[in-house]
């Protein structure tokens, strides 16, 4: 027979069938590989299912969030008539009004509350539903002088009232009739800082707290006709009302985007709770890694029969990359399994409790999307130990060889690695929702993926060249460290990646905590005084300072405004960077000052005098205008008080915000706004932070000599912010408590993979002469130099890491948390020496007479 | 090599050297054999431990290639060829038996055999492996695995393998090496009943002169080189 006639076997599915074949016989040695897919697909798959349940949730039920298919928002004023008439033109028009106030029990206790005043046509969608059950209208309906009022049942523990209690707000007394026990529309309101009172309009307006320059916001929602419903016609209207009423300076939103606040924060939790899923991938990725690599290992006299039998060492790649991918495919499908049920379980768990709409489906698309990242991630670790097996020799089967070194696969099992790693690495960052944040993620990655290599590799180098000690421990030690297929560079790279991870999430908590629980209570203020009416402003300065002498008060004028067009260009039409995108999304508050204002510095440009008379002028915060592309010269056009004003960029700030003191992004020359009904605003700082004790009392002796002013206590604010700080770590640290999990596993299977050879120098060593004590303290101080080499990169390659999300993500300031950080790492040093004697105790309870029979 | 695989002898050997190692522990292994095998021919190749016998059966076999001269195989120039050419070429045209069986583990004894056939791209490779298995008296034991059967069971599923593409040449190395004596020789029956019936070549590396004395013709090997032929 020649060569010349033989035809290429035809069997697409041998490398299948073979590979189905080997796998007969058990999953023996690919536990680690299966767990580590499935648990980073599970993560991801979790993730995802449950973002997109709540998108759903969002979009299903967008018209009972937004309280109507369009919502056009005032602040400080109400609907002109000629605005009133566009809207009810179109549709049927609910009117409400929020802002925040204090009511005051009839022991004259305080609270801070979110007002929402309502009229008779409210909900437009959805149901008020009050405990005890009742009308809405007849719930807040005048009776004789008392309006009634539906709270919040916190409001009324808060004051321990009950049903039937009267509070005061402002001018007017309220008569609590009911229990709020489920309000529709909450979720576009955003995080208040105080619990609902639900009072009708005719009840706000007979508080008094009306006032030209109050902080309220009136909301009108409109209801399309039936046969108009369309998002493509409620989209329409906006732009109408947008050209018809380009004075009217509304936001306005429609059903399709009924909280963008929301969204927005759902898609970057998501895409940082996908970062950490994906890592966990990754460092199971090394795991896959080993496994496949131990698997062909054992194999190699499979794999050298085969090629005598015909088989090429292309056929021999195919084979057992469809095994590693159905493997694979297997581990990822149980992965994602377990990922789409997560919605699932947290409504059934926590559905009643959760403020959001869940609607729990199965995402087949976000299922697949983890799915394919589990399969790339596996491929990416088992193309290079695959691309080795293709020049397994035959000869192997005729002359027993001392174990092979591991030498480079060829150019093109190279490059089909490096193809799959770009692969991933694109769609990780193409299907992000910040892309420079996901940039920044595969770049850190990637860098310490190299990093802990060289760290091995120069350990190695390290342990090879170090002078041979005399203490036969160490030097065993140090020779376990360099010899040809070490642990080291395994060990190195899992144990590395935990720590990092670890310290990373460790540095981030601690920071977060410190911000919130620590330094930013002493630094801020302890008071936020809102609503301070302009002529009792001195008045209300006299009292505070009266009632806390050593605090420092400091007032501001305080009018809100939304941007109308920035540079010439309209704001819905601005491109801004994503961390300035904030001060386009609503109205802000606005001040004016004829010097530059406490906690910010002049940057750019030159501040106008005292007695400057020209055309407005606007200070901008610096890293804002960056972001939104303003520059010196630029005009801005504000909306206040349903006015358009026109200022010239003056000059750029730069603003310690976390002072958390008055500061504004935008501060005009005073004489922007003469003649703007305006109030003001106020903050308290006692010096070192104030007393619970005084604080209480101040709080009450100012809502009762000023019940138009609203007192926003900063502990509580902080309290209510760092709770759901709180909520967000922990949801990070679980799923990094997977990527350690991974983590942990990679380790423990890199060390038992190093499990049979040192079953075989313990036991030729203990024929030599060497005690089980010498033998443990050899092993232990080899994973012990590792694993503290390792912790040190751990610890400062977390601490930058976390440093780099503080810092420049977050833009909040870093201090190196230590202790926790040496904890965590010296915690993993010892892992790494239990698990690693353990098996070697094992190693050393074997007999020696069986094995070297064997060998 | 022109395609005369019809005329030319089965394995034809010229000037061939192969060294194994590098650097201080390089070893000159092959030296200058020169060798034409007839086909259909029955050659034994003996010689004491080190002579280099396994390494010329895996030249022979296209696992090893030479450092120089020329190795043709059933009229292939086997240096020409590429890794993948001349692993379908061994699949079709070379049956190898090893000392230490070399089955697959993970399959059964009728999947071991019908390996070479599947990756040959023969469609009925589970009939033959049946047939070949049936000749060498394991129909009972088509679905045991290889820990499922005595060690002559498995060298006899190795030999059916070997057998199975009715390959032009067969090579064993040391067949009976890891079996006892009777078994043995029950090994050597079928290799040689497979060789007589089929026409195949057949190279035998082994230690034992009787076995060796049942061949055509004996080459002895001395440290790498050829030492003598009998008959010559």
């Amino acid at each position: 027979m020649s060569v010349r006639k033989i035809a290429r076997p035809s069997g697409h599915w041998l490398s299948l069938r073979y590979a189905l074949r080997e796998l007969r016989g058990g999953l023996h040695g690919f536990y680690v590989f299966v767990i580590c897919i499935a648990l980073g697909t599970m993560a991801i798959a979790g993730v995802s299912s449950l973002a997109a349940s709540l998108a759903e949730g969002l979009a299903r039920e967008g018209r009972i969030i937004l309280g109507g298919d369009l919502a056009f928002t005032l602040i400080q004023r109400e609907a002109e008539p000629n605005e009133r008439a566009f809207l009810e033109k179109h549709g049927r028009v609910s009117s409400a009004a929020t802002m925040r106030a204090m009511a005051r029990a009839q022991n004259g206790e305080p609270t801070l509350v979110e007002i929402k005043a309502v009229d008779a046509s409210y909900p437009l969608f959805g149901q008020t539903t009050l405990d005890p059950a009742g009308a809405l209208g007849e719930a807040l309906a005048q009776r004789e002088d008392v309006f009634g009022a539906v709270a919040d049942p916190t409001l009324m523990a808060r004051l321990d009232v009950s049903r039937g209690a009267h509070v005061r707000v402002g001018g007017a007394t309220l008569e609590i009739r009911a229990a709020l026990a489920s309000e529709p529309d909450k979720l576009a309101s955003g995080i208040g800082f105080g619990p609902r009172l639900l009072v009708s309009q005719d009840a706000l307006r007979a508080t008094g707290l009306i006032q030209p320059g109050s902080l309220v916001r009136w909301h009108y929602r409109l209801r399309l006709p039936a046969n108009d419903a369309s998002d493509a016609a409620a989209k329409a209207l906006a732009t109408e009302a947008r050209t018809q009423l380009p004075e009217a300076g509304w936001d306005i939103r429609s059903r399709s985007n009924a909280s963008p606040q929301l969204e927005r924060n759902v898609e970057r939790f998501t895409q940082f709770l996908t970062i950490v899923g994906l890592t966990a991938l990754l460092v199971g990725g090394v795991g896959v890694g080993n496994a496949v690599k131990s698997h062909l290992d054992r194999r190699r006299d499979t794999i050298a029969t085969m090629k005598a039998l015909g088989a090429s060492g292309r056929r021999v790649f195919a084979i057992y990359l469809t095994q590693v991918m159905v493997v694979a495919l297997a581990s990822g499908v149980v992965g994602a399994a377990l990922g789409a049920i997560l919605p699932f379980a947290i409504a059934w768990m926590f559905g009643a409790i959760i403020p959001l709409p869940l609607v729990p489906a199965l995402h087949l698309d976000e299922l697949l999307l983890a799915l394919l990242y589990g399969l790339l991630a596996a491929l990416v670790f088992a193309l290079w130990p695959l691309g080795r097996a293709h020049d397994v020799p035959v000869a192997e089967l005729f002359r027993d060889m001392v174990a092979s070194q591991p030498r480079r696969p060829r150019k093109r099992y190279i490059a089909l690695t490096a193809i799959s790693v770009l692969v991933l690495a694109a769609l990780a960052i193409a299907l992000s929702y910040d892309r420079r944040v996901a940039i920044i993620y595969v770049a850190t990655a990637a860098a310490a993926f190299v990093l802990l290599r060289m760290i091995a590799a120069l350990l190695m180098v390290i342990a090879r060249r170090a002078p041979r000690p005399r203490a036969t421990g160490l030097r065993m030690a140090l020779a376990n460290i360099h010899r040809p297929s070490a642990l080291t560079p395994t060990i190195v790279l899992s144990l590395g990646l935990g720590i990092t991870l670890l310290v990373t999430v460790i540095e981030i908590d601690g920071n977060l905590r410190r911000q919130f629980a620590n330094e930013l209570p002493l630094k801020a203020p302890s008071f936020y005084f809102l609503d301070i009416p302009a002529d009792q402003s001195s008045r209300f300065a006299d009292f505070v300072q009266t009632q806390a002498p050593t605090a420092k008060l400091e007032e501001v004028p305080m009018l809100r405004g939304r941007i109308v067009s920035a540079g010439g260009t309209e704001a819905e039409k601005l491109k801004p960077r994503e961390d300035a995108a904030w001060v386009l999304q609503s109205d802000r508050g606005i001040t004016y000052a004829n010097n530059i204002p406490n906690g910010s510095r002049l940057v750019e440009g030159n501040w106008w005098g005292a007695d400057y008379e020209g055309p407005p002028l606007v200070s901008f915060e610096k890293r804002i205008a960056d972001g939104l592309g303003l520059k010196l010269g630029d005009s801005v056009v504000v909306n206040v008080l349903g006015r358009n004003i026109t200022a010239t960029i003056a000059n750029m700030r730069a603003v310690d915000w976390e002072s958390l003191g008055i500061n504004f992004v935008m501060v005009f020359s005073s004489n922007s706004f003469r003649g703007a009904p305006h109030n003001h605003l106020a903050t308290l700082t006692y010096p070192g932070g104030g007393k619970p004790a005084e604080e209480v009392a101040l709080i009450r002796s100012v809502a009762a000599a000023f019940p138009m002013v609203t007192a926003v206590r900063v502990k509580d604010a902080l309290d209510a912010v760092g709770s759901i700080v709180a909520n967000l770590v922990l949801a990070i640290r679980g799923a990094s408590g997977l990527t350690l999990v991974a983590a942990a596993l990679v380790l423990g299977g890199a060390l038992a993979a190093g499990h049979r050879s040192r079953v075989y120098d313990a036991v030729i060593l203990k024929t030599l002469g060497a005690t089980r004590f010498r033998l443990l303290a050899a092993y232990g101080t080899e994973y012990l130099l590792i694993g503290a080499a390792t912790a040190l990169f751990g610890m400062i390659g977390g601490s930058l890491a976390a440093w780099l999300i503080v810092a420049q993500l977050m833009h909040l300031s870093f201090i190196w948390v230590p202790w926790p950080a040496i904890a965590a790492a010296l915690a993993a040093v010892a892992v790494t020496v239990i698990l690693g004697l353990a098996g070697t105790y094992l190693a050393l309870g074997q007999k020696p007479a069986p094995i070297l029979r064997n060998l | 090599m022109t395609n005369n695989s019809q005329a030319g002898p089965a394995i034809a050997l010229a000037g061939v050297n192969l060294s194994l190692g590098h650097g201080a522990a390089r070893v000159h292994i092959l030296k200058d054999i020169d060798l034409h095998i007839g086909r259909g021919e029955a050659i034994g190749l003996v010689g004491p431990s080190g002579s280099g016998k396994s390494t010329l059966l895996m030249v022979m076999a296209g696992l090893e290639r030479a450092d120089s001269g020329t190795v043709a195989v059933a009229g292939e120039n086997l240096s020409t060829l590429d890794e993948d050419v001349l692993a379908r070429f061994r699949g079709r045209n070379i049956g190898i038996v090893f000392q230490s069986f070399h089955l697959i583990p993970t399959m059964t004894a009728l999947e071991n055999v019908a390996v070479p056939l599947e990756l040959a791209g023969i469609a009925d490779a589970h009939d033959r492996a049946r047939d070949e298995l049936a000749a060498v008296g394991l129909s009972d034991r088509l679905d045991h695995y290889p820990v499922e059967l005595s060690g002559g069971e498995q060298q006899r599923v190795a030999v059916a393998r070997a057998l199975a593409p009715d390959p032009a040449i067969i090579v064993a190395d040391e067949p009976t090496g890891n079996l006892d004596e009777d078994t043995g020789k029950q090994i050597i029956e079928l290799l040689f009943a497979g060789h007589a019936r089929r026409k195949t070549t057949l190279v035998l590396v082994t230690h034992d002169p009787a076995l060796a004395a049942r061949c055509a013709r004996v080459v002895r090997l001395r440290s790498g080189r050829i030492d003598g032929v009998t008959p010559p």
